[in-house]
């Protein structure tokens, strides 16, 4: 997700001023440009499907909620502030309507159960470290892994997206919140029902198993 | 002194700064010494990123073509280009 190309930095919510490049594409979006629709659509139509994947459970159910965002999307633009990202703004949607959906079908996702039961047991495998503590093995650094394959190598960005859908329910939730999305912890907290220190449990597990992953992957 | 054991569970506080100070500084002071533990960090950290820019499936092209043709019927202002 790219904005604020204008130098601003990534602003808190409250005094987010949008770059040139999204300004320019909220525009055409509001004057009915087909082009630049499709290229949002393109853009985020899979994150949205993996957002709400983590708050439905099934496929379809999800693929529902992401076509009534869209329909919201579609209809809401006019009345779109500028506020906050477009992004931001599109998954504030998508969450509220993912649970929605959710209490109404019975099957709202309970992540503090969740976040109980994924939070068990060690979060690295026992035979990562040697009896006093060490690391079993070197880490060898990340050579490979190029500042122009961290942006544009897709096979690799998209085993990174695999190995995100294959997070345990809550885990998957925060960590596409927090480090894919960038909503803060009050805001995911707030959202998932679940404490601080449940966050941190979440995130800490899913990064581990994320950099495990990418370990593998930068590596090839 | 921390093990890396302990610094590999302490990473994500430590990198949030949510650790309280003593054990951020138990944190720090392994790491001024375990070059096999900062490159762990560093690849934490690096996997963020990665997270960040990880593709997703793009839509098929129906469910593209279905977005578009609701969008222009209700996506338009009213005027004409
Ligand atoms: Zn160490």
């Amino acid at each position: 997700m790219r904005r604020n190309q204008g130098g601003i930095g990534v602003a808190p919510q409250g005094s987010y001023q949008a770059g040139a490049e999204e300004a320019a594409l909220v525009a055409r979006l509001r004057a009915g440009d087909q082009a630049a629709f499709r290229q949002l659509v393109r853009a985020r139509h899979g994150r949205l499907l993996r957002l709400a994947g983590a708050f439905c459970r099934s496929r379809a159910s999800a693929e529902e909620v992401v076509q009534e965002t869209w329909l919201a999307v579609i209809t809401g633009l006019h009345g779109f502030s500028g506020e906050a990202p477009l992004a931001a703004w599109i998954n504030g949607i998508l969450v509220n309507k993912a649970k929605t959906r959710a209490v109404r079908d019975g099957r709202m996702v309970n992540f503090s159960d969740l976040a109980r039961e994924e939070g068990e047991g060690d979060a690295f495998e026992p035979e990562r470290f040697l009896p006093d503590g060490h690391w079993a093995e070197q880490h060898r650094p990340w050579d490979a892994l190029t500042p122009e394959r961290e942006a544009g190598d897709r096979e690799l960005l998209a085993g990174v997206g695999e190995a995100l859908e294959k997070l345990p329910p809550a885990q998957r939730a925060v960590v596409l919140l927090r480090d894919v999305e960038g909503l803060d912890s009050a805001a995911i907290c707030a959202t998932l029902g679940i404490s601080e220190a449940n966050l941190r449990v979440l995130l800490h597990r899913a990064r581990t198993k994320l950099r495990d992953a990418a370990d593998r992957l930068v590596r090839g | 002194m921390l093990t890396c054991h302990q610094v590999a569970e302490e990473a994500t506080e430590y990198m949030e700064g949510t650790a309280p100070p003593p054990r951020r500084l138990g944190v720090w002071a392994h790491l001024r010494l375990c070059p096999n533990c900062r490159e762990y960090l560093r690849q934490l950290g690096r996997t963020i990123g990665l997270a960040r820019q990880a593709l997703a499936p793009p839509p098929p092209a129906e469910v593209e073509d279905q977005l578009a043709a609701i969008f222009a019927t209700q996506g338009r202002p009213g005027a004409a280009e």
